[in-house]
């Protein structure tokens, strides 16, 4: 069973439905008991990165993650703002802590002659293949102002150019994040979910 | 290299599916979840859904036909028609819409937007302006009877949060007569965010016309899709001809 977070980010249900046409058991919650049953988590979400940090401390989220990813090792997928929560530092709209997880900060884009936010299919180059593997097209949907900038350039997994190349996907063991919408992102980004849950059945 | 959108926009009645001229003579052309579906097998880059009349008609959006169609779509959708309050976007963003689409509302009550965005975030508000063009000025067109220049209406957009703009021409709709691009420039001068240009594409030179004179990424359309033998992917490789990066899909799509 996959435990998708329901933490009053976004939409969530677009999650579900990709994971139900992937035929992958999926359940939307925020119940302690659940998560913990889950064999893998999902962190989706929109919005900004203060709201989603005090939303998940309100529902005593943020450190039921941490013991359920970071102690137990439990397989972790997180969804644009659910990817740059991972990070320590964030500065939307103000200064704020993040999960913690992967040392680093985001950042707003400033990209002169460019439309901010970053909206649309835009391709990603691949740096670690684990989950991309035979995805055939590299556009994947993007809709984001902030970008994750990661201390330790290892964990990159893919980038995406727009005025510069900023971080697309992370990987660290049994970590794994998109900044783009895979549930969003048609044949491709279905094509990673299902190797992304086939590689951790 | 991000891509240029082509956004098929589904303009809804309550009942069905119309196409307006000029924003008037609304008539027929199918059913709202048939045509989801077939834009979905197509792998269009993103769908509008727009009740036209729920504001006029003081009602609200049909949530379970709203999810009807959603549900068909694998990519992100944007919908609007009379949203009034938070809870209205709540109840579209539950169902599975990436994005809302607000115009009247914005109109009445320009602070809307703020109170919107720092709810659900700036991404995922969608400000749609209607532009009529008449004695050589350009106005917001509504239906409330207020005269707003458009220009001024674009000043004090810049101090609210949203992220997108969806701009159509009233002048333009229906007629297929090709975009106008002086209204084009004139807003993507004053605005910082993307914007999707709409009203006025009837074949593909008219797209060509548009992106090779302006620097928007987006484009609605309507009539071309309805009226004529033209696909989105027609309308990409018009796109492609004038320079501009577009999506064409190598896999096929994944169908129930």
């Amino acid at each position: 069973m996959v435990a998708i977070i329901d933490y009053g980010m976004g939409n969530v249900a677009s999650v579900q439905k990709a994971l139900n046409f992937l035929k992958i058991e999926c359940v939307i919650t925020n119940d302690h008991r659940s998560i913990k049953n889950a064999e893998c988590i999902i962190l989706p979400g929109v919005g900004s990165f203060m709201r989603g940090m005090m939303n998940l401390k309100e529902r005593g989220l943020d450190t039921l993650l941490t013991e359920e990813v970071i102690v137990k090792k439990k397989k972790f997928l997180g969804i644009c703002l659910g990817m740059q929560l991972l990070i320590e530092n964030g500065t939307e709209p103000l200064d704020s802590k993040g999960l913690g997880w992967i040392k680093g900060t985001v950042k707003k884009f400033d990209v002169p002659g460019l439309r901010v936010p970053h909206m649309g299919w835009n391709d990603i180059t691949i740096v670690k293949d684990t989950f991309y593997k035979g995805i055939g097209d590299l556009d994947f949907y993007f809709i984001h102002s902030y970008h994750m900038v990661p201390q330790n350039k290892s964990v990159i997994a893919a980038t995406v150019n727009y005025g510069g190349e900023v971080v697309a996907s992370i990987q660290q063991e049994n970590i794994f994040a998109t900044q783009f919408h895979p549930e969003k992102s048609q044949v491709a980004g279905l094509t990673v979910l299902r190797s992304f849950f086939e590689q951790n059945a | 290299m991000l891509k240029i959108r082509i956004i098929p926009i589904l303009t809804f009645n309550g009942f069905g599916l119309v196409k307006t001229k000029n924003f008037a003579n609304p008539r027929m052309v199918g059913n709202p979840v048939q045509a989801a579906r077939v834009y979905n097998s197509r792998g269009v880059d993103e769908l509008v859904f727009l009740d036209i009349f729920a504001s006029e008609q003081k009602r609200k959006i049909n949530l379970k036909l709203v999810a009807d169609v959603i549900k068909e779509c694998y990519m992100p959708v944007a919908i609007g028609g009379g949203i009034k309050t938070i809870e209205d976007i709540n109840s579209l963003l539950k169902i599975g819409a990436d994005k809302v689409v607000i115009k009247t509302k914005i109109i009445e009550e320009p602070e809307f937007i703020n109170e919107a965005s720092g709810v659900f975030g700036a991404q995922c508000i969608t400000v749609a302006i209607d532009v009529i063009k008449n004695n050589e000025q350009y106005y917001v067109f509504n239906k409330l009877n207020k005269e707003i220049l458009l220009i001024d209406f674009l000043k004090q957009l810049p101090s609210h949060r949203f992220g997108e703009i969806v701009l159509t021409s009233v002048n333009c709709d229906g007629m297929m007569n090709g975009f106008d691009i002086d209204l084009v420039k004139l807003v993507e001068k004053n605005i910082s965010v993307p914007i999707v240009v709409a009203g006025g594409g009837g074949e593909p030179k008219h797209f060509e016309e548009l992106f090779s004179q302006t620097q928007v990424e987006a484009v609605g359309a309507t009539s071309i899709f309805h009226f004529t033998q033209y696909t989105p992917h027609d309308l990409k490789n018009a796109i492609a001809s004038v320079g501009k990066p577009v999506r064409i899909l190598k896999n096929s799509v994944h169908s129930k």
